[in-house]
């Protein structure tokens, strides 16, 4: 297995193994990955499981992707894992390796030059389903990616699977895709967000933690034009990090704008502190559930 | 790791003190986030609804962080109630205000520091600031009445 790369560095081709622990970060890598395919002109399928099929478009959308659009103008299909290599009993590797070939004929009939898939691969994990159909899967691909018109990411929940079955998925993918992570432990998590682009801040922040949070910004203010920043899971923010974020948006010049989405103490604390004096500042009260 | 000391019945008697303590705890850099969930739950135990409690523990937070920062690298944080408000005491070993007024204006986004206690007068009803000996005490006193 290589290091891993970001989602952004993935094309045709590559076979890439991903493993999550974290179910945002799960779904942002999952909407970058949709995200590029549909700008590249590629059709683009989702076997989704822990997220129901018709809850995985709406994820999307919230994360920058036109998914309801393109599912109409069928470039985006958007399916369960039930409804398809799981129907007719239990899983086979040839079953799935099949359904495969059948969609890149598909995709080439419909004049898309390369099929991105992606496939939540949490059901393998249930009780009466063994891994070895898996594995076995995960092996026999890859002879479809030689061509170049394949292209898929393998969404592996490391709480879901064991250590022995994991490095054998790993191994037998020609990449792996991470987030990028700028400080991760009990009580924060400073991550690259990939769709839209920007930074994910969840737990809580105060002044010992500025400095990843400086990091993470001043990264997203060389890499992207607009910068949004997700603060929809954080708890608290002090007035020291507020600043930061504050001090950010008011270098950036009159075409760049950064949008912060929180909500509850973190809201307030921006509302509190105000916004005026940086004009490129764009504070969003996040509604629901994170 | 915080130490921490809820008594039923202690602390000062008299009208300058608090006659209950809900909650005294010592704190250093390494214990705020124990700090803001000790005073996030006697907050709400006191009484004060969920906005209040974000501003009590906002309030607390950024007098704590103060006194890490200023004071000597920690401190002692108490908490009680008085007459439907509650009142958030941090002590601190440094050498106090140079100016008596601080926080009093809005800072600008590209000051360095001064909004902690911009933020903590804007939430308290009464912030009282006293130096001596022992360094610096700071007591700001909120309503318990939903925001």
């Amino acid at each position: 297995m290589a290091t891993p790369q970001s989602v952004e560095d993935l094309g045709p081709g590559d076979h890439a193994c991903l493993t999550f622990s974290d179910p945002e970060e799960r779904l942002d890598i999952l909407a970058a990955f949709v995200r590029a395919g549909l700008d590249q002109g590629h059709k683009v399928l989702c076997f989704t499981d822990s997220v129901p099929p018709d809850r995985l478009p709406v994820e999307l959308e919230t994360r920058a992707v036109s998914a309801l659009d393109a599912i109409a103008r069928g470039q985006l299909s958007v399916e369960g894992s039930d409804g398809t290599w799981l129907a007719d009993g239990g899983p086979s590797a040839r079953r799935m390796v099949d359904l495969l070939v059948r969609q890149l004929e598909l995709a080439a009939r419909q004049g898309y030059p390369v099929l991105r898939m992606t496939a939540d691969m949490c059901w393998a994990s249930r009780p009466v389903i063994g891994t070895d159909q898996l594995l076995a899967f995960e092996s026999a691909v890859d002879a479809l990616f030689s061509d170049g018109r394949l292209s898929a990411i393998c969404q592996y929940d490391r709480d879901s699977f064991d250590a022995v079955t994991l490095a054998f998925a790993a191994a037998a993918h020609t990449r792996a895709v991470a987030g990028t992570v700028y400080h991760d432990d009990p009580l924060l998590r400073i991550c690259r967000q990939h769709s839209p682009p920007g930074i994910r801040v969840a737990g809580e922040i105060d002044f010992t933690r500025a400095e990843p949070l400086t990091q993470a910004i001043s990264e997203a203010l060389r890499l992207d034009r607009d910068i949004h920043v997700n603060l929809v899971q954080l708890r608290y923010i002090d007035a020291a990090c507020v600043s930061i974020i504050r001090q950010a948006a008011a270098s950036l010049p009159p075409n760049r704008n950064m949008i912060v989405s929180c909500r509850g103490l973190v809201h307030e604390m921006f509302r509190l502190l105000g916004t005026t004096d940086a004009d490129a500042l764009r504070v969003q009260m996040a509604h629901g559930q994170p | 790791m915080a130490s921490r000391d809820a008594r039923s019945n202690g602390g000062r008697g008299g009208t300058s003190g608090p006659d209950e303590i809900a909650l005294e705890q010592h704190f250093d850099r390494d214990d705020l986030y124990a700090l803001r969930a000790a005073v996030a739950a006697h907050a709400a135990h006191l009484g004060a609804p969920p906005e209040r409690v974000a501003h009590v523990v906002i309030v607390a937070s950024e007098l704590a962080s103060n006194a890490v920062r200023h004071g000597g690298g920690g401190g002692r944080l108490r908490l009680w109630r008085t007459d439907g408000r509650v009142c958030c005491e941090v002590r601190d070993a440094g050498p106090g205000l140079a100016d008596p007024g601080a926080g009093t204006v809005p800072p600008s986004t590209l000051a360095p520091g001064g909004r902690g206690l911009w933020i903590v007068r804007r939430l308290a009803t009464d912030v009282r600031i006293e130096s001596g000996g022992y360094g610096t005490q700071v007591t700001a006193v909120l309503p318990l009445d939903p925001a």
